[in-house]
């Protein structure tokens, strides 16, 4: 067990388990032997353990839960989304706004570009893929979520190529677009969800509610960090 | 507390005599014990998950070095570096080593309990790395120059003014004691942190060995933050918080943030698998990994292996009647409360042994822990493997104790004795015990003993009526 971390601070390449790994794990290994394998991994479906079952009216189940945690939650359809997002956008005096479609959301681009249009109609512009700075100045940004869940009215939010990281975190204000369709009842779905992705992601958000903390006093306060204001439009498509 | 060092003692007594912390650490951690309740009743399969969660754990650490093999590999494959720390000083030097080779000077840091294990602070001012802690209990810790007392509200001891002196202080804003006006100033001050540091150093919750995936939860987007604006990312993640497989992350999610805040999921759960691929808009350029052992492979061969079945939710600290009652500074660790009793002289040694007999034992640690771990029961196994060491007075009277129970005649004496010098101060308790028992019976209700013995009394009176 090499502990000369020099060594393994200077090899990062990233494609090879540096030998300090290797020979931790293997003495690890001898020491450990005397352990006994005993328990087996659960592996009972979790079906049993669920906390909302597929049948439930599962928007109804999300809408209530998106309230509990601290999001202002709209019903909206095809016909008024637009507006709705005008409203919000009004409601925080919005100058910047940022759209950042995907295709595998509610937020498809063709739906992106139909909102920037409406924005520009009533002389709001619209930024795409802002520089760094630019983040920072975002007043509201909207987006699609990859997939919601009824339980704990958590989002599922994939960064990449499209969405930037910064896009649900950094400006104040968030719009998450979410259609009834992909609503899951269960955490547990999600994972199943993402476990049959195959690859994953560098980065993937779990989002319940606004950024929050109560280290003074216990008090509640929202918006410390990411946005304090989250928006869930839940769309009947 | 009879037999606790004098010192441990005197800053037992100190703690208990801080009016104002213990206040405001019983009021913060009652309110905390109750959203618990709240949120666990509410969750129909508690019991299961709790059952599920700590099989899944004790089945990990009877196989760690095989899922940490799989770790490693799956998270090499996806790019990310991973290093090796035997101990604190070793993480400390790979990651000033990962700084410096970089040249990153700003570092922007998200709440983590390894990382105070290692003192990696220290270690980097000491490089001459500027690191600023970013969530918002330890951004007041660090600019107060005080230490955190709880694993999850690292200010629970302090009170607004306090935190209001503090910012006014040190950040030049003008004074004020509310709440949502401190987080403000907070979060404009470490927004422009975050615009300009260099590289980002996080904990991790829970390791994926099937995917390489690290886990990491926040409630207020520092943690998210910190992986998103540096261009380096360097997470300190102890050896013990492998899990399998994706699918067994919701089972510990379910659990996690009920049991520290209450709330059925935390704000912001990240997964994070490599650094960005290329095409990624934004996000680190590199992300090293550094495994750190630092005494858990002792504990793992050892015989509370148990301890690293921890999730550092905090629930028994909350729970805990005696760190209610003291607070977090008086464990003189950075792990405070019941798990911190069992964590700190495992990892620190001789001179924290004491730690484990801080406890009434009163149970309520392992009843809210999420995963199970009878705490109590590893208290007493550490306390009876420290008992070589303990004070000669007391092995003396367990010797003397177990000579007595020996025999009949030896027991009729120690009741005799027991009778004379246990007197009765008028109260019908024993009050007034001999030399270092009077500790012992001057905090606890000892009835002063019968004047005859339930033999005597059998004999002489009950016995007839048979």
């Amino acid at each position: 067990m090499s502990g000369d971390p020099r060594s393994s601070a200077e090899s990062v390449t990233g494609d090879r388990v540096p030998t300090a790994v290797r020979g931790f794990v293997h003495a690890l290994r001898s020491r450990t032997a005397h352990i006994q394998q005993q328990t087996a991994l659960p592996d009972e479906p979790t079906s049993a353990l669920r906390e909302v079952n597929p049948d439930a009216i599962l928007a109804a189940r999300f809408a209530s839960e998106v309230a509990a945690v601290g999001c202002d939650v709209r019903r909206v359809t095809m016909e008024n989304w637009l507006l709705s997002i005008e409203e919000i956008l009004r409601g925080h005096a919005a100058r910047s706004v940022l759209i950042e479609p995907g295709p595998e959301t509610a937020l498809t681009p063709k739906r992106a570009a139909s909102l920037r249009q409406a924005l520009a109609a009533k002389g709001l512009a619209t930024m795409e893929d802002p520089s760094d700075d630019d983040m920072f100045a975002v007043d509201v940004s909207v987006t699609g979520v990859v997939t919601a869940v009824a339980e704990t009215a958590t989002m599922v939010c994939v960064s990449g190529s499209r969405t930037a990281r910064g896009a649900t975190l950094i400006p104040p204000a968030h719009i998450a677009l979410v259609a009834r369709s992909q609503i899951v009842p269960d955490l547990f779905d999600t994972f199943e969800q993402i476990s049959a992705w195959g690859q994953m992601p560098a980065n993937v958000n779990l989002i319940t509610g606004p950024s929050k903390t109560a280290d003074i006093e216990g008090v509640l306060v929202t918006g410390i960090h990411g946005p304090g204001s989250v928006h869930v439009l839940l769309l009947d498509e | 507390m009879g037999w606790l060092s004098g010192k441990l003692r005197l800053r037992l007594a100190e703690a208990t005599r801080n009016t104002p912390v213990v206040e405001a650490v019983h009021r913060v951690t009652w309110r905390k014990v109750d959203a618990r309740r709240v949120s666990m009743d509410k969750l129909r399969h508690a019991e299961n998950l709790r059952t599920r969660a700590e099989r899944i754990r004790r089945h990990v650490l009877e196989r760690l070095p095989d899922y940490l093999e799989q770790f490693v590999t799956q998270a090499t494959a996806g790019g990310a570096c991973v290093h090796f720390a035997p101990d604190a000083t070793a993480a400390d030097r790979i990651i000033c080593e990962i700084a410096r080779s970089r040249g990153l000077r700003l570092a922007v840091k998200s709440k983590s309990m390894t990382t105070e294990e290692v003192r990696l602070n220290d270690a980097l001012a000491a490089a001459d790395v500027r690191v600023v802690e970013t969530d918002l209990g330890e951004f007041i810790v660090q600019i107060d120059h005080d230490r955190p007392s709880h694993i999850i509200s690292p200010i629970i001891h302090k009170d607004r003014r306090q935190i209001a002196g503090a910012m006014a202080r040190e950040l030049g804003c003008a004074y004020t004691e509310d709440p949502e006006e401190l987080t403000s100033i907070a979060r404009r001050h470490l927004r422009d942190i975050f615009r300009r540091c260099d590289l980002g150093i996080t904990g991790v919750n829970f390791a994926v060995a099937e995917t390489g995936t690290l886990c990491l939860l926040t409630n207020e987007g520092n943690g998210r933050m910190t992986v998103t604006r540096p261009r380096v990312h360097v997470a300190l993640l102890g050896i013990e918080k492998i899990i399998p497989r994706l699918t067994d992350l919701p089972v510990f999610l379910k659990l996690l943030a009920r049991s520290s805040t209450g709330q059925a999921m935390g704000a912001y759960t990240t997964l994070i698998t490599g650094p960005k691929r290329s095409a990624d808009r934004d996000g680190p350029e590199e992300l090293h990994i550094v495994l750190l052992d630092n005494g858990r492979s002792d504990i793992l061969a050892g015989p509370v292996p148990e301890v690293l079945h921890c999730v550092r939710c905090g629930a028994c600290l909350n729970a805990c009647p005696v760190y209610r009652n003291i607070g977090g500074h008086a464990y003189n660790s950075v792990y405070p409360g019941p798990i911190g009793s069992l964590l700190t002289p495992l990892l620190w040694g001789p001179s924290h042994e004491e730690l484990p007999r801080v406890s009434s034992l009163c149970g309520a640690c392992r009843l809210a822990c999420p995963v199970k771990i009878d705490i109590p029961e590893l208290l007493v196994r550490l306390r009876s493997l420290a008992t070589d060491r303990q004070p000669r007075i007391k092995r003396w009277l367990l010797r003397g104790w177990a000579w007595g129970m020996n025999r009949a005649w030896r027991y009729r004496l120690g009741q005799r004795l027991m009778r004379r010098t246990l007197s009765d101060d008028g109260s019908g308790w024993a009050t007034r015990g001999l030399g270092p028992l009077r500790d012992w019976t001057g905090q606890r209700d000892l009835p002063r003993p019968g004047a005859r013995s339930f033999r005597q009394l059998w004999q002489e009176d009950l016995g007839d009526e048979r």
